[in-house]
């Protein structure tokens, strides 16, 4: 790694460290160090061969911390929310005046989690560096009334920086709460965010997660994202994150308690040079439980879209119920898409499904709008709307719904 | 209204279209009729301007050559092509496609663009003047559409676009009586003097309902024989075997 140096003095460096976090974060650098940043040889970066993409974009990158503030936070308008702002991935400042008081815990990120090793090198860089980022609990028995958005501003001044950030969410027995995670980017220089986020949905709970940005990125993204259920919690990941050259989102959720239900929807648009991966692992390892997986990309100009989704099914986890699809539309030669579903499946009376298609825009169907006055542009534009709606179509709330079509809309018509 | 002048047309290097002469008047109503593989909905797809065809000969719509004007331009000038196989489009609401498309249309004619409100006046005006359901505009794009119901569709976007000149391709193909009257609705209320239609068809069935000025037969992509209505009853008395 030419283009990253990291002293071990950087951990020395963080304030009120114990011998054990020390020694947590000291062991997952030298694995960082030694594996360096994935490359393609390794399976589960097949497709995103994130080496040689830093190699290509960065000379020189550091892990310094950035002491930008944030010149001026616009709200969204178009609904009424509570919110958390963060500021490259540190918490900055939240909102909860729709919600009742002590029921909703916002801190800094606490570092009391004991995490298992990992093979992913980018997960021991964080695991070595973060300290920031937030944690948010729900306490028990309390459905939030509004919407929480989350706004992840990206200041100015990120040039050639890593971030690495860690958030926690825990949703308590019966608790329910609707996030949106809204990225704001100011930076034109290019950076790297890297972060690990902890989800636990307690028995009864639910968490409805929504990703979206506001305007293209420089960022490349790497996320990745365990998520725990308990009985009878629904969780649904919606994913518009469109817009970012590069982003790799890595969930992996365990089903550890009956009747619960996990499910991943994305509907993205990737414009020239964009490159996203959805990597996913569905650990059923508990009966009757249910996940669902859809994952829909459109895919212009020299874009790469990624989706390898696994279902992991254990042999005790019978009457399991997966479903996962994924689709893309291919609007040039030049685009492409990898898809590899896997199903790995121990037990033996279970409903499992997946598939797979590509393809570009189907011709009669164009004429047939253009036959109706549209033109090619409208008409395609159109066929790519109808083809990510069913995906839209999963937000309940009409005022959100209508706020994210509008945004997948800037992003077909290349605006932002 | 329109002129068509040694029309030859091709796909795949295969000739359909041999050398095809017609010329419709404004007010007129023309059948063609012709047995499987004559090239009637190559004729129909040429007209619309549709990709993939070679095609050389004369197309005049209203005094203008249409020969290089591009689908959505022969549209918006007031040709209409009612398909044979609607396609389904999901994911794409009927009613908001329908307004899309008809204020492209208006936007060209150089008329306002209509508001959702206006819009749906319209809408409704015309499906119960037809008597279709307007239900099933809220649905997708004949996603799900039973064969009548796509058909039915048809008509009403031809109601809505309100055009000179509509071709129906084959539009009675599958239709019970019912909604063949429907079928004949829209069409017999959209005659007059500055409107013209092209009806393809395999049976004389439709024609009960729709009284052609002219009936042609088409056979080996040229038009072989031209009559009054009273052709097609003989042409389901015969067939097509008789005139080749």
């Amino acid at each position: 790694m030419e283009n990253l140096e990291i002293n071990f003095k950087k951990i020395d460096q963080i304030k009120k460290i114990t011998p054990k976090e020390k020694n947590f974060r000291t062991k997952n650098l030298e694995l960082f160090k030694s594996a360096g940043f994935p490359s393609k040889r390794l399976e589960d970066w097949k497709f995103t061969d994130f080496r040689k993409i830093v190699d290509n974009n960065f000379n020189k990158l550091d892990t310094e911390k950035v002491t930008s503030d944030l010149q001026k936070t616009e709200l969204i308008k178009n609904f009424e929310h509570n919110f958390i702002i963060l500021a490259n991935g540190s918490l900055h400042s939240s909102n909860f005046d729709y919600e009742e008081k002590n029921k909703i815990k916002i801190n800094s990120y606490d570092n009391n989690i004991d995490y298992e090793p990992s093979d992913n090198s980018l997960i021991c860089l964080n695991h070595a560096l973060a300290e920031n980022g937030y944690s948010l609990e729900i306490e028990e028995n309390y459905k939030f009334k509004k919407t929480l958005v989350i706004y992840n501003f990206f200041t100015k001044d990120l040039k050639n920086k890593i971030l690495n950030n860690k958030n926690k969410i825990k949703v308590k027995k019966n608790s329910e709460v609707h996030i949106i995670e809204y990225t704001i980017n100011e930076s034109k220089f290019k950076f790297i965010n890297n972060v690990y986020e902890y989800l636990i949905l307690e028995k009864n709970s639910k968490l409805k997660n929504l990703y979206i940005q506001n305007n293209k990125s420089e960022g490349f993204f790497h996320k990745y994202s365990k998520s725990e259920l308990f009985d009878n919690s629904e969780y649904v990941n919606l994913i518009f994150s469109s817009g970012l050259r590069f982003n790799k989102l890595d969930i992996e959720s365990d089903l550890n308690g009956k009747n619960c239900s996990c499910n991943i929807l994305s509907a993205l648009f990737l414009n020239k040079n964009e490159h996203q991966e959805i990597k996913t692992r569905i650990n059923h390892l508990v009966p009757d439980c249910k996940s669902y997986q859809k994952v829909k990309k459109v895919l212009d100009s020299e874009s790469k879209g990624i989706f390898q989704g696994k279902v992991y099914v254990k042999d005790v986890a019978q009457k399991t119920n997966a479903y996962q699809l994924s689709k893309a539309l291919l609007l040039h030669e030049n685009a492409e898409f990898n898809s590899k579903p896997e199903l790995e499946i121990y037990a033996d009376d279970v409903k499992c499904s997946h598939g797979s298609t590509s393809g570009s825009i189907d011709e009669d169907s164009l004429h047939y709008l253009m036959t109706r006055g549209l033109s090619r542009k409208e008409s395609t534009k159109l066929l790519i709307k109808g083809f990510l709606n069913d995906v839209v179509e999963f937000i309940k709330n009409p005022k959100i719904k209508e706020f994210v079509e509008n945004k997948l809309e800037e992003q077909v018509n290349g605006n932002k | 209204m329109l002129e068509i002048k040694n029309l030859k047309a091709s796909i795949n290097s295969k000739q359909i279209l041999k050398g095809l002469n017609l010329t419709i008047k404004p007010g007129e109503v023309h059948a063609i009729m012709g047995p499987n593989g004559s090239g009637k909905s190559t004729l129909a797809n040429v007209l619309s301007g549709k990709n993939g065809y070679q095609v050389s000969g004369e197309l005049n719509f209203k005094g203008e050559s249409l020969n290089e004007i591009p689908v959505e331009v022969r549209a918006q000038k007031g040709l209409f092509l009612a398909f044979q196989y609607p396609l389904e489009i999901p994911g794409v609401n009927t009613n908001n496609f329908l307004k899309t498309s008809l204020n492209s249309v208006r936007k060209a004619r150089g008329e306002k663009e209509l508001d959702t409100l206006a819009f749906l006046k319209i809408v409704k005006e015309k499906s119960s003047e037809l008597g279709i359901d307007e239900k099933f505009l809220s649905r997708q794009l004949n996603v799900g559409f039973s064969g009548g119901e796509k058909k039915k569709n048809e008509i009403l976007q031809m109601k809505i676009l309100d055009p000179y000149f509509s071709i129906l391709d084959e539009t009675d193909s599958g239709l019970d009586i019912d909604a063949l009257k429907i079928v004949a609705k829209g069409v017999n209320s959209s005659r007059s003097k500055k409107k013209s239609f092209l009806v393809i068809t395999h049976y004389q069935r439709l024609l009960d309902y729709i009284k052609p000025d002219f009936v042609h037969v088409l056979s080996d992509g040229k038009i072989i024989k031209t009559g009054f209505g009273d052709l097609a009853v003989e042409l389901e008395k015969t067939g097509y075997k008789k005139l080749n």
